[in-house]
């Protein structure tokens, strides 16, 4: 199994990451290279009933209804790349888009 | 055209819930504060910020499924939901995918063509909202306001069950009323609390099959969701009598125009590449935590009904109106309780009181006691029909004592026979033909003899009592 | 106070490392404020602590080594940070580190690789590289660092000083700048296991902040042990194998042998998917993370690159020039196996894998093994440069420490010996939440093994 050029550019979209055209052919071979090592994954047999295992507490607590707001030292406005207003402001996006 | 085709809807239900903090940090869900002010670490996505859930929204999310008679699963997990928004701070959204909190639930209603109606509910689920991107405060730029990133919703998946746009109307309408009765969420479509996506589709009439369908969102008032559907509708009708076919797309409705336009989307759009979150263990319910969901659930509109018609004798459409709100109807048993005869009751409060409340922010304004007061002015002969609507919106309007309030309006009926009998003897000297045709076995005249002591008493006398007075001076 | 100078001295000192971000002048005024303010009372009164750059701080930047946090400062603060501050700790600058954790060279950062100590050529491990180098420089007694697949075990032992990555759940990530969720835990590093420990133990309880985080109280701290009398050490076959490093084999050996000598029972056992370990991590980290680092967009903080006239541009150029090569790869990766018709080939195999792994540990235990002894890589520091054009050469250097993660269980790393100049770390493993018997071996250990001798 490899992983296209074109494969690259879909997933490259869905991560919203550009990728230059000179560095696409080294790229896809890293990533076809990776793929292929953990595709050694699929090769074992596991029965579809072998549960997944995550680490951590068996059940999440749950936290009382109340307003209290994890503390902010300062607001967004001190570390916001562009705000206005009292807005993050970014560039337009149509309203239908 | 649509005789021949049959329409087949299904709704998506976003509804917020109701509590004070969010759905996984402290911050406050009150609506209208300025942009950015209710923020912190977790809502604002910082790097290294957690989630920790809100057992309020868990519990009013089970009441919810509970209300809507689904299975409520005793372990779920919470998933991320991968897109990039600027409104999606974290650049995921924290929802449930593969193990919802709950399924196969259900949803009976009155559909205007069809009757009573159940439609399936496929799942219920929780997730946090996104915040607001606002496109017209600046120009060329769009606004981002983390405020509501993070608030509590429940999403109700409805099943292919519907068959009209009027329908999906009665269908939004009864979960509405379902959802507000519970009490877990106010369902103010205007402030976003309550979203409605459709999945549209059609058919020849006959076929059971399910066409490709469309999503029709944007549908942000609840007047529009029938114009909405009804758009898609045509549209879909009129693209394939002409030869077309209708693709899975998402259509945005235009309030303005009346249209539905399709969605610029862009074609990896779709793959949310749901995981499971790693930052938040499975949600386990204990079988008390539902038992106590399921103990803070009042009586649901639809038990209500079927037991004010066994209870008080009422007519179906009578026990809908008198269900149709949860004050509406406690303010109803009220008045019964205070007491007043059922019928007399209802009759009262579907008129008199629901008009008075449409007019004043649906305030019930007269006491359930003062009109169970009225109502026994009426059967005890001391007031008109027409004189009790008086005293009723006086007392609605003012307070006090219907009694008083009609004493001093010179409303209550004279009931003195000797009173009567001055007027009784006016009337029948002034009409002596007609006394002659009455006696001649013309009995019917004793309408027309009560109405000419009632206007000689102008409108004060007790027209019972004052037809016993004309009755003994005629027969004598 | 003048101990706080002496510390920012012994810091700057410390410079041609690289393994401070914090500029010199930015530490000098913090520390001298922060002893000021430092409170007598706590156990780590007075103790500087050097912290990884992904663990926000109030009192410096937080770049997790990345241009796309280029300047940023945190408006709140780790809770293991607050929990150190309250213990009376100085924290002592950031740690340069691969960016995001991503890496195990410190070859990876946006700020420049971290000189190995020893030997400038080499690398310090990572991806904690800094925060073990200015140990082992001895310009800190102990710093924080991270560990996600090896992170702060790996770097320990390639500078040879100690690294401890606790239990799962046993230290709150609330403030730790998530890199693989379900596999990172804030760990220690110190020029002793005391020093490592004592940290450990402060940082250690629960914290309402962090769902994963357990509802139990700090670790306490063994006594140092006269002997190892009635432990069961493990030695699982599948972490000797024949082409391991044949110094790094002796070390071990040694080591081994004085763990007898103090009278502890040693057995092998067997670990039988261990192969499968660093696959499975290498598709459940880089799925974790692809979404992890979904929120650096340049929305909402965090410089922004070019491309700023529609929206689309700006995440792409801010992403795509924010994030160094390794971790654009880890994202690519990462989305692809979660995207659809990959997911149940790839993630959903690797979690039942993962489960297989855990289920190795539980098996070893069961049978009345108290510990997991094992090299903690498979050969001691590379060069600079030498594993960059491999990514799955350098991979292979968390071979024996992935699992650990995997499992979710304490493990810790330790000198026992060097080979020409270089440190070389023995790993004990040790069962959920029994930190303190690990510790309890470590010291024992620490004490009669030759640390700096060649083996
Ligand atoms: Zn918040």
């Amino acid at each position: 199994m490899s992983v296209s050029r074109d494969e690259v550019l879909r997933i490259a979209q869905l991560a919203e990451l550009d990728v230059d055209d000179d560095a696409l052919p080294e790229i896809a071979e890293q990533m076809s290279r990776i793929l292929d090592y953990v595709a050694q994954l699929s090769a074992i047999p596991t029965n579809g009933t072998v549960k997944t295992f995550v680490p951590g507490p068996d059940a999440m607590r749950f936290r009382p209804d109340e307003v209290a707001p994890s503390p902010l030292m300062f607001g967004p406005a001190q570390f916001a790349p562009a705000f206005k207003e009292g807005f993050f402001v970014v560039p337009k996006l149509g309203q239908f888009e | 055209m649509s005789q021949a085709w049959e329409t087949v809807i299904g709704l998506e239900t976003h509804v917020q819930l109701r509590t004070r903090s969010k759905m996984f940090c402290g911050c406050s869900t009150s609506f209208g504060a300025p942009p950015n002010t209710q923020v912190c670490p977790v809502c604002l996505g910082l790097p290294g910020a957690l989630p920790v859930a809100n057992g309020a929204a868990i519990g009013l999310a089970v009441r919810g499924a509970l209300a809507l008679g689904c299975t409520v699963h005793p372990k779920s997990i919470f998933a991320r939901k991968n897109y990039f928004y600027p409104d999606l701070p974290k650049g995921y959204q924290i929802s449930q995918f593969d193990q919802p909190l709950a399924t196969q639930g259900s949803l009976s209603f009155l559909s205007p063509e069809r009757g009573a109606v159940t439609a399936t509910i496929v799942r219920l689920h929780l997730e946090e909202d996104a915040g607001k991107s606002i496109h017209d405060r600046f120009p060329k730029a769009t606004a981002v306001d983390l405020n509501r990133s993070g608030v509590p919703l429940i999403e109700i998946v409805g099943g292919p069950d519907l068959r009209s746009p009027a329908e999906a109307r009665a269908y939004l309408q009864t979960l509405k009323q379902l959802l507000e009765y519970i009490g877990i969420s106010d369902c103010d479509m205007e402030k976003g609390s309550l979203r409605v996506d459709a999945n549209v589709s059609i058919r020849r009439a006959g076929e059971t099959a399910l066409n490709t369908r469309t999503e029709v969102k944007n549908i942000n008032a609840f007047s529009f969701v029938e114009k909405a559907l009804g758009v898609e509708r045509d549209r879909q009708i009129a693209l394939v009598e002409s030869g077309g076919s209708v693709s899975q797309q998402t259509m945005l409705y235009d309030a303005k125009e009346s249209t539905v336009r399709p969605q610029r989307s862009k074609e990896e759009s779709h793959d949310y590449r749901y995981f499971p979150e790693p930052d938040l263990p499975p949600l386990v319910l204990t079988p008390e935590f539902v038992a106590e969901q399921q103990s803070e659930l009042p009586e649901l509109p639809g038990q209500k009904r079927e037991r004010f018609m066994a209870q008080y004798a009422l007519s179906r459409e009578h026990a809908t109106v008198l269900t149709a709100s949860r004050a509406v109807a406690e303010y109803y048993e009220h008045v019964v309780r205070a007491p007043a005869e059922p019928q007399s009751a209802a009759n009262w409060v579907m008129t008199e009181a629901l008009a008075d409340a449409k007019d004043h922010q649906e305030q019930l304004r007269v006491s359930p006691a003062a009109l169970a007061q009225i109502i026994a002015l009426v059967k005890g002969g001391t007031l008109s029909n027409q004189a009790a609507k008086r005293v009723f919106a006086e007392v609605a309007s003012k307070g006090g004592d219907p009694r008083t309030i009609a004493e001093s309006l010179g409303l209550v009926l004279v009931a003195d026979t000797n009173v009567l009998a001055a007027w009784v003897s006016d009337v029948l000297g002034a009409h002596a033909p007609e006394v002659g045709r009455y006696k001649n076995g013309e009995t019917k005249l004793m309408a027309f003899f009560v109405g000419q002591v009632m206007r000689a008493s102008k409108g004060k006398a007790d027209p019972k009592l004052a037809q016993r007075v004309l009755e003994e001076k005629l027969s004598a | 106070m003048s101990d706080a100078r002496a510390v920012a001295d012994r810091l700057i000192k410390a410079k041609r490392l690289n393994a401070l971000l914090t500029p010199a002048k930015d530490l000098r005024k913090s520390l001298l404020a922060q002893a000021e303010a430092a409170r007598t009372t706590g156990v780590l009164y007075g103790m500087p602590v050097a912290v990884k750059d992904n663990i926000c701080t109030l009192e410096f930047t937080t770049t997790c080594g990345s241009k796309i946090l280029e300047g940023y400062q945190s408006p709140y603060e780790a809770t293991a940070i607050t929990k150190l501050k309250a213990a009376g700790a100085l924290i002592a600058g950031k740690t340069n580190c691969d960016e995001f954790a991503m890496g195990s060279s410190t070859e990876h950062s946006a700020y420049g690789r971290v000189i190995h100590p020893l030997d400038k050529a080499r690398v310090p491990g990572g991806s904690s590289g800094g925060s073990a180098a200015l140990v082992a420089a001895g310009a800190v007694p102990a710093a924080l660092g991270s560990d996600t697949g090896g992170s702060v075990r790996q770097p320990a032992a390639f500078c040879g000083v100690v690294g401890m990555k606790p239990t799962y759940g046993r230290v709150s990530r609330y403030g730790l700048v998530a890199f693989g969720s379900s596999l990172d835990q804030i760990g220690v590093l110190g020029r002793s296991v005391h020093d490592a420990a004592r940290v450990l133990s402060v940082i250690s309880g629960r914290d309402a902040r962090d769902s994963t985080c357990e509802d139990r109280d700090p670790l306490r701290l063994p006594t140092v042990p006269e002997s190892l009398q009635g432990f069961v050490i493990g030695l699982p076959k599948e972490y000797f194998p024949a082409e391991l490093d044949p110094a790094v084999k002796r070390a071990c050996d040694r080591a081994i042998r004085m763990m007898k000598e103090l009278g502890a029972a040693v057995r092998e056992v067997s670990l039988p998917h261990t192969p499968y370990a660093v696959p499975t991590y290498y598709v459940i980290a880089p799925a974790e993370a692809s979404s992890n680092l979904a929120r650096y967009d340049g929305v909402r903080y965090g410089p922004r690159f070019d491309g700023h006239q529609d929206l689309h541009a700006l995440y792409r150029t801010t992403r795509g020039q924010g994030f160094g090569p390794e971790v654009r790869r880890r994202i690519l990766v990462g989305t692809y196996v979660l995207s659809a018709g990959y997911y149940d080939a790839y993630y959903r195999r690797a979690q039942q894998m993962r489960a297989l792994i855990a289920q190795d540990f539980r098996n070893a235990f069961d049978r009345g093994v108290d510990l997991l002894f094992t090299p903690t890589v498979p050969a001691p520091a590379f060069k600079a440069g030498e594993k960059l054009s491999d990514p799955i050469a350098m991979y292979m250097s968390d071979i024996f420490t992935v699992t650990a993660n995997l499992a979710g269980l304490p493990a810790m790393s330790l000198p026992i010996g060097r080979v020409k100049g270089l440190p070389i770390g023995g790993q004990l493993i040790g069962q959920a939440f029994l930190e303190d018997e690990m510790i309890e071996a470590a010291y024992a250990l620490e004490r009669v093994v030759p640390a700096t001798d060649e083996a």
